[in-house]
């Protein structure tokens, strides 16, 4: 028995593990930072895909994948920022931090 | 001298994968199941040093600094802020009388169904590139994206702050409580305590 040596497929697998484990926090958690703590899971996976891309592909020198990662971290950060304000408005607003329970725009 | 047909690098290489893979994916359970969002958030911050580990198997040693500082020291250290903000009895545990449950694990489910596989099939049949060679040094990797950052993605990099700076205000902007017009309806002038407008709660109840 041999094992495949660890390759781009290992890291593409762990991603969308990862991905689809941040999808389902979006889809369940009731409290509005939790579903913001699944998005936060699925940039990763996305920055893993970036990344491994990069080394594994024909353009290893240039590290441009890991140029797009640096951007996508920094829009992480300041989606966490303006997406924690708005929580705290909703708090401050609606006296809740469901989203289900901030549906008046919904229809 | 091999083992399960692997030299003695790629042992290492197979035993540091798996070791950064089970942290994350392990951790990211957490981040899914926890009762209470705080330790949600906690467990986001090991599942983001397990990311920080793939990178830096990965040979991106920038992005694993910054990976260690900005999204765990900075990122996930907001997050846990703003929940001790704001957690009041507010938590219910993810499974009792979800009824997103169906739906997340629905289309949770059919991502890793369908991407998985196909992954997995695409390796057996076509084959994706397995090694790579040895990585860059870290003067090689600094080297190589600060010099990306000033020459071909100069115009991202400018962008970037901008944006950052608008984040910035606009979260000022949202998360203040006094402004002026909506202070007697939002918070009690004088006491600093930010109640609820009773009608405002009312209306969150009844729908």
């Amino acid at each position: 028995m041999s094992l495949p040596p660890v390759g781009l497929a290992h890291y593409l697998i762990l991603a969308a593990l990862l991905f689809a484990m941040g999808l389902f926090a979006v889809i369940t958690r009731r409290h509005a930072i939790g579903v913001l703590l699944g998005i936060e899971l699925m940039l990763n996976a996305a920055n893993i895909n970036l990344v491994a891309f990069n080394r594994y592909g024909p353009l290893a020198e240039s590290a441009d994948g890991q140029v797009f990662a640096l951007m996508v971290i920094a829009l992480a950060a300041c989606e966490a920022a303006v997406g924690l304000a708005l929580i705290i408005r909703l708090y401050q607003t609606l006296a809740t931090v469901e989203p289900d329970d901030a549906a008046s725009m919904k229809w | 001298m091999t083992w399960l047909g692997l030299s003695p690098e790629q042992l290492l290489e197979y035993v540091g994968f798996l070791l950064v893979a089970g942290v994350s994916l392990v951790s990211a359970l957490g981040v899914l199941f926890a009762p209470r969002v705080l330790h949600a958030a906690v467990w986001l911050l090991f599942a983001l040093l397990g990311v920080a580990g793939v990178f830096a198997l990965l040979g991106a040693h920038v992005l694993f600094a910054v990976q260690v500082l900005v999204y765990a020291g900075a990122i996930a250290v907001m997050i846990i802020f703003a929940v001790v903000l704001l957690e009041r009895g507010t938590d219910r545990g993810i499974l009792a009388g979800n009824r997103h449950l169906f739906a997340g694990v629905v289309a949770a489910g059919a991502f890793a169904v369908v991407v998985v596989p196909s992954l997995v099939a695409t390796v057996v049949t076509v084959g994706l590139p397995a090694s790579a060679g040895p990585g860059p040094t870290v003067q090689e990797n600094v080297w190589v994206i600060g010099r990306l950052f000033l020459t071909r993605h100069i115009l991202a990099f400018e962008l970037i702050s901008v944006v950052l700076l608008v984040s910035m205000i606009g979260a000022i902007v949202l998360a203040r409580a006094d402004r002026r017009g909506e202070a007697e309806e939002t918070v009690a002038p004088g006491t600093g305590d930010p109640e609820p407008a009773p009608e405002a709660a009312e209306e969150a109840k009844a729908s």
